[in-house]
């Protein structure tokens, strides 16, 4: 009795033009097999008689599910929703996509949009070159060759960026060098080092490269885009730009760029210096200044959990600095530091540097006071 | 909610914007509209009238038009520090959008939430922080010199 309704419902769903072909698999087998499932049979009948209602619009959830607009309540539909949650959560957040790989992204517009936001003229094609990494070039290749390209009709037109990044390096530290020694005299070559150091390292370069959007930009193997590789793009831009527009411009934007970072830091952050005290001493010999003699000024809650001591440095009987710490000792390093810092030129009431564009000038206060108190 | 439950964040700039050369933010715009939807009229204007001059006014920012069939039209801004904002347009005037674009590229791509002090500052002292010790007397008399 079963095989007989079933031979008479694929035939009427064969009479009404061939729907069962577009059934799943399962439900079709089911029917082929004459094993019936009451449960398949009534999902057929049901769809049959939608679709003989609505043909127009057909909802689709996965490869596997598709179905017309039912208006019964879809009692599937939350054990499939919790299964794909439950896979969700086992499988975690899908790894990152480039953007460059998500919807509504157009290379060469991004590139002039670039230039044109940094208000720097760069060259298009020393730009575009400065973005290709070895890395990438020769995942392409590898890309191609498994994908069985020809290798001749399918070459890669693209240079990468080495030397464009050597240069742009070169370039980057002679001029934050020039500049330092410019700003700050007084400062040693260790001192110097470590500033150009800090700057050009890799944490400060790619924090401003990421803040540049130069990460959609760059062509590398790996996403998300390892540090050195966006370190070397990131000098690779400087290279292009100097080549393009000139060392003058290229000078203004590593000041405007790299510079910029130096603001609110402090020098003894930057560079780690373990005594004090002798590189103080070192500093005023070469002055011809006295030698510092330590003396306690202040002292407060010596037998407390929290003592504070201020130790000052005189030299022939005139201060030279002052500092606290919580033991004499403590102090006493505090005070040959800032000491240090008065002496090149790097405490926090400095001058600020001057970020003015090349055409502005400053305004120099020149208004006398009208009346003399 | 109150303010401690709700986020906060100090007075800040994206890699010091303004203090060397101003850069705008708003990297990328993409106006996602529906071709012949009532609630993407104010969007087809727009793009009719004002899009154009808004992207040759702002040189450094990509606008992308994407039609597609969508209730909800939408206005997704990325800036350069990585955060995407969403603004749903559906249903307003290309006078409204016109104004809403102008405020998105002249936001920078901070978050939008309570700015704990109106101001913010590298430098917070010129002549020393004052400390219970400054301008204090000293508590003993000179020592003299120390003749026997």
């Amino acid at each position: 009795m079963e095989s007989t309704f079933t031979n008479s419902t694929t035939a009427v769903l064969r009479t009404r033009g061939g729907a069962v072909d577009s059934f799943p698999p399962a439900l079709r087998r089911s029917f082929e097999d004459c094993a019936v499932q009451v449960v398949a049979v009534m999902a057929a009948c049901r769809a049959l008689v939608s679709r003989a209602i609505l043909p127009l619009h057909f909802h689709y959830v996965c490869r596997g599910v598709m179905l017309t607009h039912i208006r019964e309540k879809k009692r599937w539909m939350k054990a499939y929703t919790l299964i794909m949650e439950r896979k969700r959560k086992m499988e975690g957040p899908p790894p990152p996509k480039p953007r460059s790989q998500q919807p509504n992204f157009d290379y060469n517009a991004e590139v002039e949009a670039f230039s044109a936001r940094l208000q720097e003229s760069f060259s298009m094609e020393l730009l575009k070159t400065a973005f290709v990494n070895t890395c990438y070039l020769r995942s392409e290749e590898e890309r191609r060759r498994a994908l069985g390209l020809d290798l001749e009709t399918t070459a890669l037109n693209l240079k990468d960026n080495d030397e464009l990044c050597v240069h742009g390096q070169q370039f980057t530290k002679g001029f934050l060098n020039d500049w330092c020694r410019g700003s700050f005299p007084s400062l040693p070559e260790e001192g110097v080092a470590a500033v150009v150091g800090h700057l050009t390292g890799s944490e400060v370069m790619c924090h401003v490269a990421r803040n540049l959007a130069l990460e959609d930009l760059t062509m590398s193997a790996e996403f998300p885009v390892p540090d050195e590789t966006l370190q070397g793009t990131f000098f690779a831009v400087i290279g292009a730009l100097d080549q393009s527009s000139g060392p003058v411009r290229a000078g203004l934007f590593i000041r405007d760029f790299l510079v910029s970072q130096l603001i609110g830091k402090d020098l003894f952050d930057m560079w780690k210096v373990v005594d004090p005290m002798g590189l103080l001493v070192k500093e005023l010999t070469r002055k011809g200044i006295a030698l510092p003699e330590p003396r306690l000024i202040r002292s407060a809650g010596a037998s407390t959990v929290l003592p504070l001591y201020f130790v000052g440095l005189y030299s022939e009987r005139k201060l030279l600095a002052q500092g606290p710490g919580e033991t004499v000792l403590a102090a006493e390093e505090e005070a040959a530091r800032v000491a240090l810092r008065k002496t090149y030129g790097f405490t926090e009431n400095r001058r600020p540097w001057d970020f003015t564009a090349p055409g502005e000038k400053l305004q120099k206060p020149s208004v006398q006071a009208l009346t003399s108190g | 909610m109150t303010a401690r439950g709700t986020p906060s964040r100090f007075l800040q700039s994206v890699l010091h914007n303004g203090v060397g050369r101003y850069v705008c933010q708003l990297k990328r715009i993409s106006l996602i509209f529906s071709k012949k939807g009532q609630g993407s009229l104010g969007v087809r204007d727009f793009i009719e009238e004002g899009v154009v001059d808004f992207a040759k006014s702002s040189p450094g920012t990509v606008v992308y038009i994407s039609p597609q069939s969508c209730r909800i039209t939408k206005i997704v801004a990325e800036y350069l520090n990585g955060n995407v904002k969403e603004e749903t347009v559906t249903n307003k005037t290309s006078q409204e959008i016109a104004e809403l674009i102008t405020k998105l590229s002249n936001q920078s791509g901070l978050d939008i939430i309570r700015i704990r002090k109106p101001f913010h500052t590298d430098s917070s002292s010129i002549q020393g922080q004052w400390h219970p010790f400054t301008n204090r007397p000293p508590s003993i008399d000179p020592v003299g010199s120390q003749t026997k």
